[in-house]
């Protein structure tokens, strides 16, 4: 399908419409509380809570033996929080360090998950069905109601986030600082941490347990590379991870049986491989470039210092010398030589090269920081 | 008990006891997640070769699989060179890539195959039995058996043989190098070794369980134990125990073996974690509370010490001038008397030749602060612990 007639339909389809707007509101939502986890560096908290919520999904159906989403959303929710809590003990408390209790929440909850939910599919006259979306998640399935659902959470998440900005800020880069200056950090590490968790259980049916985490990691990682800013970073990672959530599911339901998880997950970290190349600060290609650049100044300097002891010793600096007396130093090209007559440092006739007044000059002032370093 | 029940547990075991070896050393070191990134990104490797292969019993399966493990270690350290992100965040990124990259290739090409991602990410332990190796018309066994035990022995000889080495490179990676064990040599080693036996039994229990046997009985040994050989035991044998275990908690609530198996590694974990002697939560958390009873003591005795003038050291004043809850100085108040430290006179409290001494004893330990002389100082100060 191509694009003109894709969004075509994207006008004239209603559930299209609104499984659109729920994966670009969840993907903002999770972009703009991922910078967050990000920047904590607990960067897989989301893969361990996303995993860890599934016991209480399937605890709350085999309870209230409902697949009322809100239920099943609150028994997610809950197992999420358990699963955080007991990660923060662990590490406070133990010698375990935060990759093994991260592992372990994370296969231990699901562990336990799976098991109940294979006991609920041998209950007889259990409409199980609907519950395995969990594992990878189905836009499709995307009501209405979810949606509104997603947007009032997002939308209180926001403003809980504009109204404490400040001292969110303080927490993520100094805690210690923060908690000397009278905030109750606690109070504050529980808040932002139920907000992610709750971001988290809602995209589960979106996009699925295993791919989750990418969903609050991505954007962010990919909008850290853009910016120093804290509220740049917030900003941008919630519009790539809006961005991400559209394009996913405009390429998933153009082709047949694609999951729309793997989809998003794969455009997000498309936008995280772009922003790792091609931002101008920290990206490879330009560091690269950068270095490259540094490399070749260092080499023209070191030619230009050559000839300048080379002309020193004679009367008229700008007497020319044969270009084969430069052979015994090795870091002389041709290239080398025509830049340096490019910027008008040197003149080339035939095989002569000769300083020019401002070669000389540039020269020696590189000379006299050299022999005033090695005092 | 039925043969097909006893391969069943057979394999479990085996499968327990082939991550378990690993598991330590990841724990050790700090990789555990790697064990979760490989075991999903082993996916791609699977389906690529199945593609090649046409078949999901070749042994190009276990290599490309194996090598994708690897890929994404290698990838995960690439990333992190770069210094854009951190560590976690690099594992977060690589390995759902991969895992998408393989699940769209299925949706994609092999939809009417059987290659179930379900089943990739859960596994059946219960199925395993049925797929038989056999030598002409004889039947060995298990398929996977032969494959897990094969890995198995082939890490146990490894790890015989090369314990030295990782157990220097594990705890002391500068003398490591210094000894000249190249770390990279082990490093990846060591992650071959996680990345076959995570192929080799995530066929039986699932992508997601292998990260729980592996890293769930280390994590249980280590806040039981300092030494790598008890560790390494240990693990072993609650890994087997809890795969024999869950298989009967399977068989009983007619439930998923995998998720049965992983139950009792968490609740053998919980317990662990609760009740081990000095490094359980709730010996630490006891702990705690004995030292900061002892600080406050301190502080009460040097308090009293410093005034001479009756209304300080009026017992019903401690609450303003040392700004206590009226609980903690009861108790405080109830454990200086008991110790003698203390006697109570008409309501003044007054320091008892003992008290005067072990204050002043204090007074020496905070401000020459030797090390040596802590430990034997402690012994005499704190009789009164327990």
């Amino acid at each position: 399908m191509d694009i003109t007639s894709y969004i075509q339909l994207l006008f004239e389809d209603y559930t299209l419409q609104v499984i659109t707007i729920g994966t670009a509101i969840l993907g903002a939502s999770c972009g703009m509380l991922g910078s967050f986890t990000v920047l904590r560096k607990q960067s897989l908290l989301g893969d361990a809570i996303s995993h860890a919520a599934l016991p209480g999904i399937a605890l709350a159906f085999l309870i209230l033996g409902t697949k009322n989403s809100l239920a099943i959303l609150l028994g997610a929710l809950l197992s999420g929080l358990i699963g955080t809590f007991w990660i923060r003990g662990m590490i406070k408390n133990t010698r375990l360090k935060s990759d093994t209790a991260l592992g372990l929440v994370l296969s231990l909850f699901f562990g336990v998950g799976m098991l109940l939910l294979t006991y609920i599919q041998k209950q007889p006259n259990s409409n199980q069905s609907g519950l395995d979306k969990y594992l990878f998640g189905q836009a499709a399935t995307l009501l209405l109601s979810d949606v509104w659902l997603l947007g009032i959470i997002t939308t209180i998440s926001l403003l809980v986030i504009l109204f404490f900005w400040k001292e969110l800020k303080l927490l993520l880069f100094d805690a210690e600082y923060t908690r000397t200056l009278g905030f109750n950090t606690r109070f504050l590490d529980i808040l932002i941490t139920s907000f992610i968790v709750l971001a988290i259980v809602l995209g589960l049916q979106t996009v699925g347990v295993v791919l989750m985490s990418t969903m609050l990691l991505a954007p962010a990682a990919a909008a850290r590379q853009w910016t120093n800013k804290l509220s740049v970073m917030v900003f941008l990672a919630a519009l790539f991870g809006a961005f991400s959530g559209v394009l996913g599911t405009a390429i998933s339901t153009s082709t047949r049986g694609l999951s729309t998880g793997p989809v998003i997950v794969l455009v997000a970290s498309l936008f995280v491989l772009i922003s790792f190349v091609f931002s101008p600060e920290r990206g490879i290609l330009f560091k690269q470039l950068r270095k490259a650049k540094n490399r070749k100044d260092l080499k023209l300097f070191k030619t230009l210092s050559l000839m300048y002891e080379i002309a020193q010793t004679h009367e008229n600096t700008s007497h020319p010398h044969q270009i084969a007396i430069l052979n015994n130093f090795q870091g002389y090209s041709i290239r080398t030589l025509k830049e340096l007559e490019e910027q008008e440092l040197i003149k080339l006739e035939g095989k002569l090269w000769s300083m020019t007044k401002e070669g000389y000059q540039k020269a020696a002032q590189l000379f006299n920081q050299n022999v005033e370093r090695n005092d | 008990m039925t043969s097909f029940q006893i391969e069943i547990q057979i394999i479990a075991a085996i499968v327990a006891a082939a991550c378990a070896i690993p598991g330590v050393f990841l724990v050790l070191r700090k990789m555990s997640l790697i064990s979760d990134a490989i075991s999903h990104s082993i996916l791609l490797g699977i389906v690529i070769s199945f593609f090649i292969s046409h078949d999901l019993d070749s042994p190009l399966n276990i290599i490309l699989a194996t090598l994708s493990g690897i890929v994404t270690v290698v990838l995960v350290e690439f990333i992190q060179k770069t210094g854009l992100v951190k560590e976690d965040t690099a594992i977060g990124l690589v390995f759902p890539a991969m895992f998408s990259v393989g699940v769209i290739l299925i949706a994609l090409k092999a939809n009417d195959v059987h290659l179930d991602v379900d089943a990739v990410l859960v596994g059946e332990l219960g199925y395993a039995p049925s797929n038989r190796f056999f030598f002409g018309t004889v039947d060995l066994g298990p398929k996977a058996m032969w494959v897990m035990g094969t890995i198995l022995m082939f890490s146990i000889g490894l790890l015989i043989v090369f314990f030295k080495e990782l157990k220097i490179s594990t705890f002391d990676e500068g003398l490591a190098t210094a000894l000249g064990f190249s770390p990279v040599v082990i490093h990846y080693g060591l992650m071959s070794i996680a990345s076959v036996t995570t192929v080799g039994a995530f066929d039986a229990v699932g992508a997601i369980l292998v990260v729980a046997m592996m890293i769930a009985p280390a994590a249980a040994m280590y806040l039981l134990t300092d030494n790598l050989k008890k560790m390494l035991f240990g693990a072993v044998s609650i890994g087997v125990v809890s795969a024999i275990l869950g298989y009967w908690l399977a068989h009983i609530i007619d439930a998923s073996i995998s998720g049965a198996i992983t139950t009792v590694l968490g609740v053998i974990f919980l317990g662990v974690y609760l009740f081990a002697p000095t490094r359980g939560v709730l010996s630490v958390l006891y702990r705690k509370k004995q030292q900061r009873k002892e600080v406050m003591l301190l502080t009460f005795l040097l308090h009293i010490q410093n005034h001479e003038e009756e209304e300080e050291r009026h017992v019903n004043h401690l609450n303003e001038h040392i700004n206590w809850h009226e609980v903690r100085a009861n108790s405080v108040l109830e454990l200086a008397s008991k110790n003698n430290l203390i006697v109570i006179n008409k309501g003044i409290i007054l320091l008892t030749q003992k008290g005067k001494s072990f204050t002043d004893q204090a007074i020496q330990y905070i401000t020459d602060n030797e090390r040596s002389e802590i430990e034997t100082m402690k012994d005499e100060l704190f009789l009164f612990r327990g």
